[in-house]
């Protein structure tokens, strides 16, 4: 009873709460990615956030060596051939005599090539030249195709630029987004859906301007389209635009604000969207799947009608067989985040679809093994997150994943891994030790994969994230140390966390400004490695 | 804000006076100010009076602490009385303004109240401060207004702080992705503003320059809180503009006078402390500059500074490389020339003992023990130095080993060659052996490199400890005890019991450190257990034995208690706890002849009468009970006759305890008279009547610390003298204490051990009387409180009462209370809660009175009630087969220590003042087996009956280990 417990410490002067959360209160649930992104977007997507178009829509329609003319000139020259242009594309639009439409035609097509010739085109000149509004102009209604389509392409240029670039776009957006219409033809309404895409990728006000003037619809139907090309750059632009991040800084008033899923709640209700979705993950070529992948990674992780919808159709078994079959980086990334989101947050995929002895959880694990041996950090970064969340499932689950190559590959992970994927591996190995709660009764210790991680070495790898300056992988290696100390056989716990120099490591926390992190250790350390009392 | 002059003057008064010399003058003053203090504008008061520049200083000064003060109590919501919210919503337009504006000596009072009055409103309700913040920082940049700056900078500084030690939540980076939003920016302008300022060199002077370094200090601190969650995207996208100023701060030298001055150093520190933050956590970002810092952190270790102290400095450095020497690129480190290198220049010169240290030893030798053997060394810099020592080892762990091994043997060289003048020497060899020595070496773990702990301790250490003088190089004789403390398993019993004498004679040492060391190291040896050769089949605990017994330290007793009392005697160790708590542990271990046991309680008693005078060190108060504990209860145990002794010593301060009111010690004191009644024999002296009353009188009880140890003073009576209770309704005053405790959750436990001592001790017809009511208590209770302590308590509770009694006399009891309670009862709170029952003694207990139950009270053989006996059954199942679950028994000690934790806030339980766990089922042994052969003698009176109530109700997997069960004890159901 609890005489023996209250001997172990002199109280009256220390006061230490009891562990608020042991193990299972955390480790052992899934973790979302934070949907509240600080650092940059990841790198890859970064990128993909705003594309210059450098060669038409139209296949084919151009010639490969028409940029030539102007490739060594100066700068200078460039920029002043620039506002030249954008002066003949002024006095054109006011001339109203015969030829006046080809004249128009023939300057757009020579100021877009000069927006589409280098790496940096002149975006400065044309707005200083005042080009924006005579690009809107270029917009208007009835137009020919072929104006429609130099204006927008011009204009996705302009947008792919500086943010103050992509701002001054504000004026043509209305024009832009009424030409993703069905009315339109799909050169046009794709090249409108490129410049749209790439002033989403500009940030949420943005976004937002867009959203309100309505762009969703019209680039889902898009979506849908059977050219390749146009769905590829439609759902680019869609996951730019649904893509929330938080609308914080200018109204900061009430921090209520939260990543906004309102965009991809209404993506998820078009008719027929998720049809399109499956129909392109089925059948198209990698490129567009990749981007029908990213458009599934913001539909999970924002929003939860999208989350229950897709992990109830098709999708996930078409995910998982392209996580299968690609070697893409480009591919394998935004599918091993949707697939990750939706065990993260629905347990659908868990108790229903991902089920122990179903082929579809043997290859999803292979997939995941593959991409744990991969050379590229993200990928192994990416499957061991997903890796912890299915971890975090049933007692099949854990004993699957443990009794699998990724284990070993984990361990390794785990002492000589870059930061991050050490710390997912961390969460894996963690919840692979700790078996499901059941009804109200506490959740006990998978003793068995315990002990087998330890000999395996594992244990400094945790002590070691116990003295991280990332809490919450200090919690993670506090968490880890109590399955260790309570439940290996024959009290062995405490003498092997002491050998690996875990005490010093926990009482780093003794004085911790952090409570909940501070009451952990100290009651770990008070109850472990406490005065001895008891010598009878 | 406009405060009558009239409010000022008169508070600008009452601080005055507050300050006087005069108390009474004093005392009207302050309540005078907590008079004041509930009228609304108090705190604006307050604040306008601090910042007046025509008022007195002094007022000003205890205006602003009073400010500070007033906000740390009222103004987080959930405080008692919090401020009122015009005030709260005044206080944050003016305290920004007021802060950058008010003088030098003010300026942290404030800064602290804005930090206070920010945790709570920072950012969402307080949506101006940070872009005021920024403009101020903006305008004080671009003036070079560095006081004010850095104001600014610090204020900012502190409501940054939560991001580097919260958890990493949506909310906080909401909060974070809005300070970066804003500061961001600003912040590396002002950085780069003063960075271009300081290379100019037009401040020159260090006076000059010491608040641009300050500063720039401050951005870096800002700098670690903002990247502290993950690497924001602005960071990333200025990465290198950071990054070539902190390293332009690293590799520069400045003039001597301005190195001297110290600030450098601590922006260096601080630059460090954010390069270890990103090679942890962005070392992919961060690895086109590493090679750049670790040369460049490496160079600062290696020259030396005219600043005094740059220890913050190296130890951050160190820290640094130890983490890129455990980072994927280590092999920076890789090279034999370079881990020579940094063995040489950088660890073993900073594993040597230094000025400070030895001055330590001397002054303060509580904070040296408390960093040498504690565990709070973490930031000294020998231990850092073993930490970088253990980072290369990781991954070059051979050579380091040699490396280290080669150093170990030269430093013992050199001090052979001249012991006086090396003696230090000697002492690094023994840390390095310490601190790099594995503690334990288990199974399956790594050898033990470097020192082989045994010859090393037979040729080194033990002729230290044998050395002709304990007071000689008391610093190396430390290290000497502190090397076999720490390695005490390994050395061999022999051995050890020979050193002891030796070790005793350091109790003699002059040296605090020294004399609580030779304590600490009986104490710690006392300690050690092997593996008991006899394993109990089938369990999972190793039993383990004491190394040293009674007969071990028997002979050295004597010299170990009187050089422990001795010790009590030095300087500043008059309340020694190493000291006390070798005591209380030779106390518990050793058998006294009686003449020893009672002067020990004597001379511990009138250690007592001292501390009553002032109790301040309450670890040494508690061992000190502890030690009286000790002696009086084993002591007493072997030797009845001593008692009266025990008594004659312990009465007058355990009295003054009581009548004095030293409400500390009212615990201990309880525990100790009821350990003294427990071993007296019937009639117990009048003595013990006369501090019964005192426990009956309900006033002892408002104490909820002494709760628990009345409830065990109670419980000594109870078992000692029962009958007593006969007497002047004393039983009535009991049972008025149990509902009492009852009726509040948190002393809900000790009711139920009050009215469980009553049922074990006393005759049923004694309680016949009073039963009704007390059920009736019970019942009322349960309608409003259901949570599962109380109705475990509950069960156990009536589980006690049948196996005391009879099966009848419970349920008979209960139905008089309200006809037919007794199966709604069972029904909706036994049965569920059997289950929940932890605890081996109350899991034996409510299983046994549940068997009894269902096969020996007729109104559950009933027919009618087949359905409840078979879920009653079903129940215990349950309940015996969980407690066999591994970890069963360990999560419920998890349990236990919440609990246990949550009422010891003051009360401390004596272990060696405790009661054996009683077990009021001796007689059974193994419920299990119980449970079947009462059910196979049952069913053999009616046959057929039962299997088939037990295939309809209970669980089929319980069924089967009820099977099992009958297998195993080899009975039948039938």
């Amino acid at each position: 009873m609890a005489d023996e417990e209250a001997a172990l410490s002199p109280p009256l002067f220390h006061r230490r709460d009891p562990i608020k959360s042991s193990v299972h209160n955390t480790a052992a649930h899934r973790r979302r990615q934070q949907a509240i992104a600080v650092g940059k977007e990841r790198r890859e997507s970064l990128i993909r956030a705003k594309r210059l178009c450098r060669d038409s829509v139209i296949d084919g329609s151009e010639s490969p060596f028409e940029g030539d003319m102007i490739i060594d000139e100066e700068k200078e020259a460039l920029d002043s051939k620039t506002s030249q242009t954008v002066l003949e594309l002024k006095s054109a639009i006011a001339f109203q005599g015969k030829g006046a439409t080809q004249k128009k035609v023939e300057i757009l097509r020579v100021l877009r090539r000069l927006l589409s010739q280098s790496e940096v085109p002149p975006i400065e000149a044309v707005l200083q030249a005042g080009a924006v509004p005579l690009l809107v102009q270029c917009l208007s209604f009835g137009s020919s195709d072929e104006q429609l389509l130099e204006a927008a392409w011009c204009l996705t240029n302009i947008a792919a630029g500086e943010p103050e670039h992509t701002k001054s776009l504000l004026p043509s957006l209305p024009m832009l987004i009424a030409h993703l219409g069905e009315k339109s033809s799909t050169p046009v309404a794709e090249q409108c859906a490129w410049a749209v895409g790439n002033v989403a990728g500009e940030g949420e006000e943005l976004r937002n301007i867009l959203l309100a003037q309505g762009a969703l619809f019209p680039l889902a139907r898009l979506m849908m389209s059977n050219k390749g090309s146009t769905s590829r750059t439609s759902a680019w632009a869609l996951s730019n635009l649904i893509k929330s991040s938080v609308s914080s800084s200018s109204f900061f008033r009430f921090l209520v604000v939260r990543p906004d899923p309102k965009a991809a709640n209404e993506l998820i209700r078009v008719d027929g969207l998720l049809d399109a979705i499956v129909w392109h993950l089925k059948k198209a070529d990698d490129e567009l799947a990749t981007e029908v992948a990213w458009v599934i990674v913001y539909l999970s992780a924002l929003s939860e009608k999208a989350t229950s919808l897709l992990v109830k159709s098709d999708v996930v078994q078409l995910l998982v067989g392209r996580l299968v079959a690609s070697e893409s980086l480009q591919m394998l990334i935004p599918v091993l985040r949707s697939l990750g989101n939706l065990v993260a947050s629905d347990s659908y995929m868990i108790d229903v679809v991902l089920i122990v002895g179903h082929t579809i959880t043997d290859e999803l694990l292979s997939g995941l093994i593959k991409c744990l041996k991969s050379e590229h950090r993200v990928l192994k970064k990416e499957a061991s997150w997903v890796l912890s969340n299915i971890a975090a499932g049933s007692l099949e689950h854990k004993r699957l994943i443990y009794s699998s190559e990724a284990t070993p590959l984990l361990i390794n992970f785990l002492s000589s891994a870059p930061f991050d994927i050490r710390k997912e591996a961390a969460f894996t190995l963690g919840n692979l030790c700790v078996a499901p709660p059941k009804n109200n009764e506490q959740p006990g210790i998978i003793v068995v994969h315990l002990v087998s991680l330890i000999n395996s070495g594992c244990l400094p790898g945790f002590v070691n994230l116990i003295r991280s300056a990332d809490i919450e992988s200090a919690r993670l290696g506090l968490q880890f140390l109590e399955l260790v100390m309570r439940g290996l056989p024959n009290g062995e716990g405490p003498k092997l966390v002491e050998r690996e120099d875990g005490i010093e490591a926990m009482e780093r926390f003794q004085f911790h400004e952090n409570e909940e992190m501070r009451n952990m250790a100290n009651t770990l350390v008070d109850k472990y490695f406490g005065e001895e009392y008891g010598l009878e | 804000m406009d405060v009558p002059a009239e409010t000022l003057d008169a508070l600008s008064g009452w601080f005055l006076q507050s300050l006087s010399p005069d108390a009474s003058v004093r005392r009207a003053a302050e309540s005078s100010l907590a008079a004041a203090a509930s009228a609304p504008g108090f705190p604006l008061a307050l604040l306008r009076l601090a910042s007046l520049p025509s008022a007195d200083p002094q007022a000003r000064l205890a205006a602003a602490v009073h400010f500070k003060n007033l906000l740390r109590s009222r103004w987080s919501p959930d405080a008692d009385n919090p401020l009122p919210g015009p005030d709260r919503e005044l206080i944050k337009s003016l305290l920004l303004p007021l802060l950058l504006d008010s003088p030098d000596r003010l300026r942290p009072l404030l800064s602290d109240s804005l930090a206070l009055a920010s945790a709570a409103d920072f950012p969402a309700r307080w949506p101006s401060l940070l872009p005021n913040l920024v403009s101020a920082l903006s305008a004080a940049s671009a003036d070079a207004d560095f006081p004010r700056a850095n104001a600014v900078l610090s204020a900012a500084h502190s409501l940054f702080l939560k991001f580097r030690h919260s958890f990493d939540t949506p909310a906080l980076r909401l909060d974070l992705k809005y300070c970066l939003d804003l500061f961001a920016a600003p912040l590396l302008d002002a950085f780069l503003r003063t960075s271009r300022l300081i290379s100019s060199s037009l401040p020159s002077s260090p006076a000059a320059l010491r608040p641009l370094f300050e500063s720039q200090r401050l951005c870096c601190e800002i700098f670690h809180s903002l990247n502290a969650i993950e690497l924001p995207e602005f960071f990333e996208d200025h990465m290198r503009e950071w990054m070539t100023e902190f390293r332009a701060y690293l590799t520069a030298a400045y003039p001597p006078a301005v190195e001297a001055d110290g600030t450098v150093d601590a922006l260096r520190a601080a630059i460090c402390e954010n390069l270890q933050l990103y090679m942890e956590k962005n070392e992919e970002e961060f690895k086109d500059y590493l090679k750049d810092f670790a040369s460049a952190v490496w160079g600062l270790l290696m020259t030396s500074s005219a600043s005094p102290s740059r220890d913050h400095l190296t130890v951050t450095a160190i820290k640094f490389l130890t983490t890129v020497s455990t980072s994927v690129h280590h092999s920076l480190f890789g090279s034999p020339d370079v881990l020579q290198q940094i063995c040489t220049s950088i660890v073993f010169p900073n594993i040597r003992l230094r000025d400070e240290d030895e001055e330590l030893f001397e002054m303060n030798y509580v904070e040296y023990i408390r960093r040498d053997i504690e565990g709070s060394d973490v930031d000294t810099l020998r231990r850092i130095a073993c930490e970088l020592l253990k980072g290369i080892a990781s991954n070059y762990r051979e050579q380091v080993t040699a490396l280290v091994s080669a150093q170990i043997q030269a430093m013992l060289a050199s001090f052979a060659a001249n012991p006086t003048e090396n003696w230090k020497e000697k002492d690094a060899a023994i840390y390095l052996a310490v601190t790099l020595t594995p503690k334990q070496t288990g199974s399956g773990g790594a050898p033990a490199y470097l020192v082989d702990v045994e010859s090393f301790f037979t040729s080194v250490i033990v002729p230290e400890l044998q050395g002709p003088d304990p007071n000689a190089t008391p610093m190396l004789k430390a290290g000497a005890l502190k090397f076999f403390t720490v390695f005490r398993d390994k050395i061999p019993k022999s051995a050890a019991l020979a050193l002891l004498p030796s070790v005793i004679r350091f109790l003699a040492s002059e040296s605090n450190v020294v004399h609580s060391y030779a304590a600490n190291c009986i104490e710690k040896l006392l300690l050690v257990k092997d593996r008991a050769p006899a394993v109990v089949p089938g369990s999972n605990a190793v039993p383990t034995a004491p190394r040293y017994t009674a007969s071990d330290i028997n002979p050295v007793v004597p010299q170990v208690i009187t050089g422990l009392f001795n010790a009590l005697q030095f300087p500043e160790s008059q309340e020694n706890p190493y000291i006390m708590k070798c005591m209380m542990r030779v106390l518990g271990v050793a058998n006294l002849g009686g003449e020893v046991a009672a002067s020990c309680v004597s001379s511990l008693a009138s250690v007592l009468v001292e501390v009553c005078k002032n109790p301040k060190n309450p670890t040494f108060n508690h061992y000190l009970f502890e030690a009286i504990a000790a002696v009086v209860g084993r002591s007493g145990e072997q030797d009845p006759s001593l008692l009266p002794m025990f008594e004659m010593s312990l009465f007058p301060v355990l009295q003054k305890i009581l009548v004095e009111d030293i409400a500390e010690f009212w615990p201990y004191a309880f525990q100790i008279f009821a350990q003294l009644i427990e071993l007296s024999k019937p009639p117990i002296s009048g003595n013990y009547m006369q501090l019964f009353q005192v426990l009956l009188s309900p006033d002892s009880w408002k104490r909820s610390a002494s709760a628990p140890a009345l409830v065990r003073l109670l419980q000594a009576y109870l078992q000692k003298v029962p009958n007593e209770l006969n007497n002047e309704g004393r039983l009535l005053q009991v049972l008025d204490i149990f509902s009492r405790l009852v009726s509040v959750p948190s002393t809900e436990e000790l009711g139920f051990f009050v009215l469980n001592t009553v049922v074990e001790n006393l005759n049923y017809d004694m309680i016949t009387p009073h039963i009704k009511n007390i059920w009736a208590a019970l019942f009322t209770r349960l309608q409003n409180r259901r949570t599962v302590k109380f109705v475990n308590s509950l069960v156990i509770f009536m589980s006690l009462v049948l196996v005391k009694h009879r099966p009848d006399v419970l349920v008979d009891s209960v139905n008089a209370v309200q006809p037919n309670i007794f199966p709604v009862i069972l029904l909706q709170f036994w049965i569920p809660n059997l289950k929940l029952i932890s605890g081996s003694v109350e899991v034996k207990l409510t299983a046994v009175a549940s068997t009894r139950l269902i096969c020996e009270s007729p109104s559950l053989l009933e027919a009618s009630a087949a359905e409840l006996w078979g879920k009653m059954l079903d129940g215990i199942i349950t309940l015996l087969t969980k407690s066999d679950k591994f970890g069963a028994e360990v999560e419920d000690d998890v349990l236990d220590i919440h609990e246990t934790v949550g009422y010891s806030v003051s009360f401390a339980r004596l272990h060696y003042a405790g009661k054996r766990e009683d077990d009021p089922l001796k007689e059974i042994r193994d419920p299990k087996h119980f449970l079947v052969t009462s059910l196979a003698r049952l069913s053999a009176q009616s046959p057929g009956r039962f299997p088939a109530v037990i295939e309809k109700y209970v669980d089929p997997a319980n069924q089967n280990t009820l099977l099992q069960l009958c297998a195993t004890y080899n009975s039948t159901i039938v």
